[in-house]
């Protein structure tokens, strides 16, 4: 028993540098399906105007919200202007927390009350995907907001009033589709960040939930995506709605626009059908919500 | 004359034809407007009709087709449609498009060709090659709208 031991251990110790060898591919594609699932975190890839040449998620797109002009952060290893000194902890706690490593708080543009729900397993996996990128460098900008919303500090009592974090509770009740399209809606894909209108500290109205929003990133409007028929996606059926995930076509035969048009060609086209199909059967299971987005006369 | 009296001949003399003729200006224009309007919602009635049968699997291959040579020959339409430079009142249209016509008319061109090429991948009949050449025509939709059409929030339907 003692002769064998240190065979064992050898055998053993090849056995966990095989897996993990060849784990790495599979958490590589796994956290890329992450990515896919948020959205293809477009926000953090800079367009000029049209889609030229930008180096994906290299930060520095201005991002408009009532509140000011915010830059998004450069997600490539590079270590001076990127992620590249990061340990995988600080990118948990940034995701979760909203808070960097340095301690200061992520002003609210950086849609962490959603992605606080996350798994771990799947925080993981996006993470490795990210350190795999190519390292770009690409300096920070400093947002352009009015003074109580520039200063990190003010996120603190933000955060007080507007972020009670939670992991993703799954409801046995409902089906497996069901719950997975409730993570994917309320988590990665962070739905709520645009659909939802925000109160007047810029928190998302809960009462509102996914009612739409006339104050979307970049100015835009983000239409009531709960199943009213007059004034959200109540004549939608789940087929029409997965159908829209993938080619980004309405049921009219109308094209998107705007920042949701990227979020379909870089995010949901690439998901697997199933997600699709559950993000439809969650979204459409939501108790309807008449919110008219039209201008207040 | 009192002030009072010779402002409101002014008015009547010169500022009351002008809204009048504006007015009858704007009802001209509508009338084009209001045309353009049914060309483009033909084109959408096609892609909605495209997409009912591929997102269903409706057993319809040959029409996908057809209507993808509807929407080629629309194409022929839009030109005439937005000849006339009307981007107030109640449409989307921006006035880049006759600012830049060069731009557009590639565009519609851009947008033909991708009909033309759904045609093709119809014809073969390859499941595949339909559903990706209706993704680029699609994507030819937003290539021109994006420049434009005015986005959701600017829509003279959601003011």
């Amino acid at each position: 028993m003692r002769r064998a031991a240190p065979g064992a251990l050898v055998l053993l110790l090849l056995a966990r540098v095989a897996s993990a060898a060849s784990a790495l591919p599979d958490a590589l594609a796994r956290g890329e399906a992450v990515l896919r699932a948020a959205g293809g975190c477009t926000c953090h890839t800079d367009y000029p105007g049209e889609k030229a040449a930008a180096p994906p998620l290299a930060g520095g797109r201005a991002l408009e919200t009532p509140f000011g002009v915010y830059y998004s952060t450069n997600l490539t290893p590079d270590r001076e202007t990127g992620l590249g000194a990061w340990s995988e902890e600080d990118f948990v706690r940034a995701m979760t927390e909203g808070v960097a490593p340095d301690g200061s708080h992520y002003f609210p543009v950086f849609p962490y009350p959603s992605f606080a729900s996350m798994t771990r397993q799947d925080l993981s996996d996006l993470w490795a995907w990210l350190r795999a990128r190519p390292a770009v460098r690409r300096e920070r900008r400093a947002p352009e907001a009015f003074a109580p919303f520039r200063l990190r500090i003010g996120v603190a009592g933000w955060k007080l009033l507007n972020f009670s974090p939670r992991p993703f509770a799954p409801d046995p009740e409902r089906s497996a589709a069901w719950n997975r399209g409730a993570y994917l809606v309320n988590g990665p894909a962070h739905c709520g960040e645009c659909h939802t209108p925000r109160t007047l500290t810029g928190g998302l109205d809960r009462s509102r939930w996914l009612a739409g929003s006339r104050d979307g990133p970049e100015g835009e409007l983000a239409p009531n995506i709960t199943p009213d028929r007059r004034t959200g996606i109540g004549d939608w059926s789940a087929v029409d709605l997965a159908w829209y995930l993938e080619t980004g076509i309405k049921p009219d035969g109308d094209d998107t626009q705007g920042l949701m048009a990227e979020v379909i060609e870089h995010g949901f086209a690439h998901l697997p059908d199933s997600d699709r199909d559950a993000i439809a059967t969650y979204l459409l299971s939501l108790p309807p919500i008449e919110h008219e987005l039209k201008k207040k006369p | 004359m009192s002030s009072r009296k010779l402002a409101a001949l002014f008015v009547l003399a010169f500022v009351a034809p002008a809204l009048v003729a504006d007015r009858a200006l704007a009802a001209e224009d509508q009338v084009y407007v209001e045309y353009r309007q049914k060309v483009m919602s033909g084109v959408g009635a096609d892609m909605g009709a495209i997409s009912d049968i591929l997102k269903h699997g409706l057993p319809f291959t040959a029409a996908i087709a057809l209507h993808a040579n509807r929407l080629e020959d629309a194409a022929t339409l839009i030109p005439t449609a937005f000849e006339k430079p009307v981007s107030a009142g109640a449409t989307d249209a921006k006035p880049e498009i006759w600012q830049k016509p060069d731009e557009f008319k590639q565009a519609i061109a851009n947008f033909a060709s991708a009909a033309d090429a759904l045609e093709d991948a119809a014809d073969d009949g390859d499941a595949a090659a339909i559903q990706a050449a209706f993704k680029e025509l699609g994507s030819a939709c937003g290539s021109c709208h994006k420049p434009f059409r005015k986005p959701k929030e600017e829509s003279y339907k959601n003011q």
